[in-house]
């Protein structure tokens, strides 16, 4: 072979063998360990702090008992009670640790309610700028028996 | 503009935003004119075609110049570039996206190691006769190699020979790769065909000749030299060659969907009367198409003429690149107009200040150009195109 080929086939192996370093050490040691992804994002995720503590914490220990039963009951039921009022696990676990107040905001209402052309029809749905007179929802509707008006 | 009136029928919610913006048009559209330059050259350094010598080596760095950008539409629509790379770190073999890092990098090797190859013997000229950083550039461009005797330049032709071999082939595949990932799109019934690949090739070598024909008229123009029409009529001459491949196959498509008439033909009739009815019969097909087609085929019927000759040829280029663009455009933004549920439509409005819309779009599509132009200048492919035309004035 000409020494000018020989020379740009050994520059192009360098090349490749830069890649192949670069790239071990780049990628991840344990991934593909369960399957196309870093396996240690198994435990990383495992060993985060949980925020979420479920609908049934809130009424299933006689604490709430009263107002779960009217929401169960509801057609909010599909609407978690962490949705509004926030993640409730530090209170579930310590009642002192008080939750931030539920969002009760028009605009928070109206992530499901404005109207939108992708939703259902039959899916209740207002046009903000003439139902309600700017108040806030919760003025006239119960969010825990939305049709109670 | 109200959603409303960009949505007709039954759409899902995820499909009111349209992702694969203008910058997914460009991509392919960018990927298609370096096949064509590639396989222009292949002409000549594969098939011996010696009218087409003297834009041979100019069509080389044409195909470099467009594929150094290549990657950037796909980049910019990414958001986050520097992640781009992990595709060729953890390549997953069942996925043909993850396959065209290895592809786009494989054919640049052939590509530049073409240029190289072909460009040697002027390199190596250059570093004996220039000084300086002059010296030191050219030099290290020769790999600090000096060998230019007769026989080390016949083998390199033979070498560089044998590499566009292969260049072809792989030129096919970065390219027909582009619309075996649309082809591959099931759910959708505009994307969705095992033609649609090869439709993808035809149409990347129709616009990479025209463009090369285009590039090759401003640059002579420009230069004040004489155009070779013997090598312009040549390559208008497989311009229209490849054009009629291209339109059968287009056309193909359209007429098997139509006759075949499957649950999806609704929704397509929709498309292509309404949402990109102009685009597609206007643009893609008779300005892109039909009119080239009709004006190459005068070129080869009139005799003599050549500055008629020439003016046809270029303003049939000029259509065919637009039209090869509307094409894209049809496909990429066609298919995101159709929803899921085949009964319902969406719009796409460009933006034109975005990460995502026409601005950068222009910028990559310039790019291109300005890289050309800096290539040029250190590897001067003038001298094929004026060895046989004498200077103007």
């Amino acid at each position: 072979m000409q020494p000018h080929l020989k020379r740009a086939f050994t520059l192009l192996a360098l090349v490749i063998i830069a890649f192949i370093l670069v790239r071990s050490l780049v990628v991840p040691g344990s991934f593909g360990q369960y399957g196309w992804y870093r396996g240690d994002s198994v435990n990383e995720l495992r060993n985060l702090t949980v925020n979420y503590a479920e609908s049934t914490s809130c009424g299933g220990e006689n604490c709430h008992k009263i107002i779960y039963d009217v929401w169960v009951k509801d057609r909010h039921k599909t609407v978690n009670c962490e949705t509004c009022h926030g993640p409730a696990e530090k209170h579930v676990l310590n009642p002192r640790e008080t939750l931030t107040p539920a969002n009760d905001t028009r605009e928070y209402c109206g992530k499901c309610h404005f109207k939108q052309i992708a939703r259902p029809e039959l899916f209740p749905q207002i046009d903000p700028d003439t139902h309600g007179q700017d108040l806030r929802c919760v003025y006239c509707h119960n969010p825990h028996k939305p049709w109670f008006v | 503009m109200m959603l409303e009136n960009l949505i007709w029928g039954y759409v899902y919610p995820n499909e009111s935003e349209i992702q694969w913006s203008i910058l997914i048009v460009l991509y392919p559209y960018i990927t298609g004119l370096v096949a064509g330059a590639f396989i222009a050259s292949s002409l000549y350094h594969v098939f011996g075609k010696n009218e087409i010598k003297p834009v041979a080596r100019f069509a080389l760095l044409t195909a470099l110049s467009f594929l150094l950008v290549a990657m950037m539409p796909l980049l910019v629509h990414l958001g986050r570039p520097e992640r781009g790379i992990e595709i060729m770190f953890t390549p997953h073999v069942t996925s043909a996206m993850s396959g065209f890092g290895y592809i786009f990098s494989f054919y640049l090797t052939i590509v530049v190691l073409e240029i190289w190859l072909s460009f040697r013997e002027d390199i190596v000229k250059k570093a004996l006769s220039s000084h300086g950083w002059k010296e030191l550039l050219y030099s290290s461009l020769a790999l600090f190699s000096f060998d230019i005797s007769e026989k080390t330049l016949h083998d390199d032709e033979k070498f560089a020979k044998k590499l566009a071999i292969i260049g072809i082939p792989s030129a096919a595949f970065l390219h027909g790769y582009v619309g075996f990932i649309f082809g591959g799109i099931k759910a959708n019934p505009w994307w969705s065909t095992p033609l649609m690949p090869i439709i993808f090739l035809m149409s990347a070598i129709v616009s990479g000749i025209a463009l090369l024909i285009l590039l090759y008229i401003v640059a002579m123009k420009i230069r004040k030299h004489a155009i070779d029409h013997k090598c312009l009529q040549s390559l208008a001459h497989y311009l229209w060659i490849f054009l009629i491949l291209d339109v059968t196959l287009e056309l193909l498509e359209i007429i098997s969907m139509k006759y075949a008439s499957r649950e999806d033909i609704d929704i397509i009739n929709r498309l292509l009367s309404d949402k990109i009815g102009f685009t597609f019969w206007g643009v893609q097909l008779t300005l892109g198409i039909l009119i080239p087609f009709i004006l190459l085929l005068m070129v080869s019927l009139i005799k003599k003429r050549d500055t008629l000759k020439m003016i046809m040829i270029s303003i049939s280029c000029i259509f065919v690149v637009i039209g090869v663009f509307a094409m894209r455009w049809n496909v990429v933004i066609g298919g995101q107009e159709i929803s899921k549920s085949l009964s319902g439509t969406l719009t796409y409005v460009p933006v034109f200040f975005s990460q995502e819309g026409v601005l950068p779009a222009i910028i990559i599509f310039i790019l291109p150009f300005i890289i050309l132009r800096v290539v040029t200048s250190i590897l001067p492919p003038w001298k094929d195109m004026e060895e046989e035309t004498q200077k103007l004035n």
